[in-house]
């Protein structure tokens, strides 16, 4: 008897006890608030360091990783170091929504920044937005609208890089002076390029362009016989390119290789320095690439930039329109925690609407305060003949300055 | 005309190409019953190699044996190392096959970094049929697909070396009783198989981009293609898988978008092994 009621009274200790250890969680977040006042900034970086896009991964990476030392070196922010947790995307949406979790409730990580492709981003969307995290998007996208939601029109995502009425509407104009208004569309098939697409028709329709097909390819589609038959019975004068990762160097290898680069133009809005070195001078010469970064571009701000990556990194590093992304969006954050006074989601927002980063290897960039867009450059640039590296890959054609987004079709303000 | 005569064209293009990336998976799966996960990745080394080769100066022509030997040579180390002792236990020749691929993929990343890489278009041009333009290299590798193709088809018809392949495949155990060196004939079948693969990626990477993952755009169409032709119908089970995986998608894409020709081929992929479980052209044999 004695040892029954003994062993009740463990029973209910233990149960005491588990009760303790199920509420600890709850009291962990003022714990580490606590501890984290002395603390690093920890910022989880999401990005595709392995899968179909891993090519993409170690400028993405490099950017972020720079910037991080830059503002460290100078001091940190308030006094404290930013640190970088490292969450692999795997190039997969649903690896997205497992790291992002992973990172806000076990890595405690204050910021998100990263997130590659649309696809990635709009699947981080609608955890930031339930965890209250802010995540800083650095690459060029298909713009917002309110049925993408939570993936864009989303309070706690800013987006460091251009969309297409800065990065396609600036240049249609000249493509169709110079090459003719016949066009044929082709994209990888998800989000990105079919708004993108959506986007381009819109103004190519003020120039009376005619779209004489439209085609959507899979992930890894080897083989394009069937889409270049179709490309050369439309009678098309140019290609408005958006596949991605390596379906764009297995078309453009295999549309070169069919004999048609030399009589169809093509101009892509995905095909920046580390793609275009793995086309190669032969394949790439002649086509148009459009965005608002490239390593070529002569401003005083590039060159120490490129000064400080090649130093930290080699000098055989490659960097795009995605890793300057990174680069700025690292900054913009440190300045606006910096002004904002703490790791706190709404006041960090409050302090990154409408902030300008000078030292953006571009030029001075803004964020709008109103949509979270960004306020950069457009570069049309043509590939050499016979380009040797990146300083001699791209000539330019046309530039615009501090190119203001259409406004997002969101319900505004964010 | 012209267009049916090119989508024929095309069509024939494709299935050999495919067969040529599956050609050694329909000898290391299809005869010996390994299910090689790593395949793709052996591709992927033997379109790095080639790349290397060329980099360091050998012309395309050399660099291709010199990739597909080297290819060989890890498929024996893997072999001699770990497939020898699942060679009865087919599940867990998946789980060390895949494994392979994830350490040669991340190795790859290492050694050759995670860069898009390229090899020239050695046979540049196109040649001209009929009004159409024909890439002149694709059509090359087409031919030489079925060169190799035939060519294991002979060795594993007509020769000695063959029959006892043969002998090992229908009965392994009545074949070793009868003084088969079985363990040396496994070894033989999985190093050709690797040697296939990595020729195959050799020839490929000029039509390519040559990145760590190359390899896998073909590794479960090449499953397919094995699968469906019939486990062990080493010449026309393979053009026939290869048919129905790769080139009836382009005959599919003349009349719907290319996502939904993908889609239809796989589903038709899928109800065909339904109705032949052991291939089309198991019945016959």
């Amino acid at each position: 008897m004695n040892k029954i009621t003994s062993s009740g009274a463990n029973r209910r200790s233990v149960l005491r006890g588990m009760t303790a250890l199920a509420a600890a969680p709850l009291a962990m977040p003022f714990l580490s608030n606590a501890a984290h006042a002395a603390d690093a900034i920890k910022v989880g970086v999401i990005s595709p360091l392995t899968g179909a896009w891993t090519v993409y991964g170690a400028a993405h990476m490099a950017g972020f990783e720079l910037a991080v030392e830059e503002i460290n070196a100078a001091g940190g922010v308030n006094g404290r170091p930013m640190e970088i947790i490292v969450g692999d995307s795997k190039t997969e949406p649903r690896i997205v929504v497992e790291q992002a979790n992973r990172l806000i409730r076990q890595e405690s990580v204050d910021f998100l920044a990263g997130t590659f492709s649309s696809a990635e981003r709009n699947a981080a969307g609608p955890v930031v937005q339930q965890a209250g995290k802010l995540l800083l998007y650095p690459t060029f996208y298909e713009g917002q609208s309110q049925e993408q939601y939570p993936g864009v029109c989303n309070k706690n995502i800013f987006m460091c890089g251009p969309e297409p009425s800065q990065q396609v509407w600036p240049h249609v104009e000249y493509i169709v002076k110079n090459h003719g208004k016949k066009f044929f569309l082709i994209g990888s098939d998800y989000a990105w390029p079919r708004e993108t697409n959506k986007m381009f028709k819109e103004k190519f329709a003020e120039y009376d362009g005619e779209v004489v097909g439209e085609v959507y390819i899979p992930f890894n589609t080897p083989e394009y016989e069937s889409v270049l038959r179709d490309i050369r019975n439309s009678g098309a004068e140019v290609i408005f390119h958006s596949l991605t990762g390596s379906d764009t160097v297995n078309f453009r290898r295999q549309f070169h290789a069919a004999g048609m680069s030399k009589d169809i133009t093509l101009w892509t809005v995905d095909d920046e320095e580390v793609v275009t070195s793995g086309l190669g001078a032969e394949v790439s010469a002649g086509t148009y690439v459009s965005f608002d970064y490239f390593m070529s571009i002569e401003t005083p701000n590039n060159k120490v930039f490129l000064d400080k990556l090649f130093k930290k990194f080699g000098n055989e590093t490659l960097m795009n329109t995605v890793g300057v992304g990174m680069y700025n969006a690292a900054h913009l954050l440190a300045q606006a925690v910096a002004a904002a006074g703490t790791t706190d989601t709404d006041k960090v927002r409050d302090a990154l609407r409408g902030s300008s980063f000078a030292g953006a290897p571009q030029g001075s960039i803004t964020l709008q305060a109103a949509d979270h867009q960004a306020i950069l450059p457009s570069y049309l640039m043509k590939v050499r003949e016979g380009w040797t590296s990146v300083n001699d890959m791209f000539e330019q054609v046309q530039f615009f300055d501090k190119v203001i987004p259409a406004p997002a079709r969101c319900d505004l303000p964010l | 005309m012209s267009s049916l005569v090119g989508v024929l064209i095309d069509a024939t293009l494709i299935t050999l190409i495919l067969a040529l990336a599956a050609s050694g998976l329909a000898v290391v799966f299809g005869l010996i019953g390994v299910i090689n996960m790593g395949h793709g990745a052996m591709l992927t080394l033997g379109a790095y190699f080639t790349w290397a080769a060329t980099t360091a100066g050998l012309p395309f022509i050399a660099a291709v044996p010199v990739a597909a030997l080297s290819v060989a040579v890890i498929g024996l180390i893997l072999e001699h190392v770990l497939i020898r002792h699942f060679y009865s236990r087919p599940f867990e020749t998946l789980l060390l096959t895949w494994g392979f691929f994830m350490v040669s993929t991340e190795v790859i990343k290492i050694v050759f970094g995670a860069d898009f890489r390229s090899v020239a278009n050695p046979l540049p041009g196109t040649l001209e049929f009929g009004g159409l333009q024909i890439p002149a290299y694709r059509a090359l590798v087409a031919v030489l697909s079925l060169v190799i193709l035939l060519t294991i088809g002979i060795i594993y018809k007509k020769t000695t070396f063959g029959l006892r392949v043969r002998a090992l495949v229908q009965n392994q155990e009545v074949a070793s009783l009868l003084g088969q060196d079985s363990a040396f004939l496994y070894k033989q079948v999985f190093v050709a198989g690797a040697f296939l693969s990595g020729l195959a990626g050799a020839l490929i990477s000029p039509m390519l981009s040559i990145d760590p993952y190359i390899g896998n755009v073909y590794l479960v169409r090449s499953f397919f293609a094995v699968t469906l032709g019939g486990l062990g119908r080493l010449v026309e089970g393979t053009i026939l898988g290869s048919f129905v995986i790769g080139g009836s998608e382009t005959i599919f894409a003349l009349t719907t978008s290319q996502v939904f020709a993908q889609t239809i081929v796989f589903v038709l992929a899928v109800v065909l092994l339904r109705f032949f479980p052991r291939g089309l052209l198991a019945g016959r044999s």
